[in-house]
């Protein structure tokens, strides 16, 4: 699943989760104030994903349901998943859902994901074909990372297509025709004007 | 095929599309003499003045533009057949008329450069507008339906709607797909958000990525 070359999926693996020692660990270094460098058994700490989950399979610590997916967020997302805001509780929700079903293999956290999309992916359809620019701010803020990429993605092509229709300037003209000729290529461009030219018919500016 | 505007190319500008939607064909009314042209996509011609032939649309277009023909509009580009289609249109909440696939571009190509050519035009260019509306309302209302469940979609889309929906549609599927995934959703949670469904669909075949 995993994209290596995916900085989204590499940003994903630097949200913190929730994790338990289950072992003493020497030479960690994970609290400064610690001067034995030393981790004891269950002592609880926040773990960028991509180390729990090898301390995890190690059995070294174990992982357990980070905040965003607890059970505040489950109802608010069951009453009304979209005004919640799952960008200032984790903004890769999905993308850390994901990882977490499996690696602790709790499977409600899936159909969770799949409610909690269904129901926002709506809200991103309507705002992205017709709001004004002008509301988007506050909604926009809302809204994870795969959320706004999906928003923009929308966003950009009926930009483009309104645009087009508007007309504007409908060809542009190449640098070279516009561009005076040099004393020392004057040879050159004397033949390969008339084949610009031909170009210049085919586009339309004539 | 794909677009050389986007970096990843997976879609069309607009400009591209009207670029592809010159090669279709249509009937013009030259006033010159001239010899058949051999071309690539085919011959075309002879051209005698008064005798219709069929060209295409950027040979067309060229040839309008040096007042050597006059081009004679298609026949789904009438004020009796658009509002036809436009009341259809607006009967059928989700099926979508059959219109030419490159129907925005064309129209606009012509609006542009055979204004004269077209009888009512501004009657055609508003039904065409109205036409256009209508159907991006339908497809916005359409996407929402949208769900994991979403394998393929047959419908009379014309290149420019599918172009702009492609984006969106394209990552909301691949999120879909990512979430609905076996892996993660127990079969019994699964079917509590299964919505109630025609029997008759048949077997699908599973988008795959």
């Amino acid at each position: 699943m995993a994209q290596y070359y995916d900085i989204d999926d590499i940003l994903a693996d630097e949200e913190l989760v929730p994790a338990v020692f289950l072992e003493a660990i020497n030479g960690v270094g994970l609290f400064e104030s610690n001067d034995t460098n030393r981790v004891e058994p269950r002592s609880k700490v926040e773990l960028p994903f991509w180390l729990a989950r090898e301390l995890h399979l190690r059995q070294a610590a174990s992982v357990s349901m980070p905040p965003c997916f607890n059970k505040k967020t489950r109802e608010e997302i069951g009453a009304d998943g979209a005004h919640v805001d799952l960008r200032t509780r984790c903004s890769y929700f999905y993308e850390l859902g994901c990882k977490i079903v499996q690696l602790i293999g709790d499977k409600t956290i899936g159909s969770l994901l799949l409610v909690a999309f269904q129901t926002r992916y709506k809200e991103v359809l309507i705002k992205a074909h017709t709001a004004a620019s002008a509301l988007t701010p506050k909604f926009l803020s809302l809204l994870t990372k795969e959320e706004i990429k999906l928003y923009d993605a929308a966003k950009s092509s009926t930009a483009a297509f309104r645009n087009w229709r508007m007309g504007g300037p409908r060809f542009q003209k190449a640098s070279v025709l516009g561009r005076k000729r040099k004393p020392i290529g004057e040879k050159n461009m004397h033949f390969c004007l008339p084949a610009l030219w031909r170009i210049g018919y085919r586009l339309g500016c004539s | 095929m794909s677009g050389q505007s986007d970096p990843r190319g997976s879609t069309f500008s607009a400009a591209e599309l009207e670029f592809l939607a010159e090669d279709e064909t249509m009937e013009i009314v030259p006033n010159l003499s001239m010899e058949r042209l051999s071309l690539i996509s085919g011959d075309f011609g002879p051209f005698r003045p008064q005798i219709a032939t069929q060209v295409p649309i950027w040979l067309a277009v060229a040839l309008k533009k040096r007042g050597k023909c006059t081009i004679r509009p298609p026949d789904w580009m009438s004020v009796e057949k658009l509002t036809q289609v436009l009341e259809a249109e607006r009967d059928s909440a989700s099926s979508f008329e059959a219109l030419p696939f490159h129907y925005v571009e064309i129209s606009r190509l012509l609006f542009d450069h055979a204004r004269d050519d077209i009888p009512d035009v501004y009657m055609v260019r508003s039904l065409i507008e109205d036409i256009k509306d209508v159907r991006f309302h339908k497809i916005g209302t359409g996407l929402e339906k949208l769900s994991s469940r979403t394998y393929a979609m047959k419908l009379n889309l014309s290149a420019m709607e599918v172009n702009v929906i492609r984006p969106f549609v394209t990552g909301g599927l691949e999120t879909f797909y990512k979430l609905g995934n076996p892996e993660m959703i127990q079969e019994s949670e699964r079917q509590e958000f299964r919505r109630p469904q025609a029997a008759d669909r048949g077997p699908r075949r599973e988008l795959r990525r």
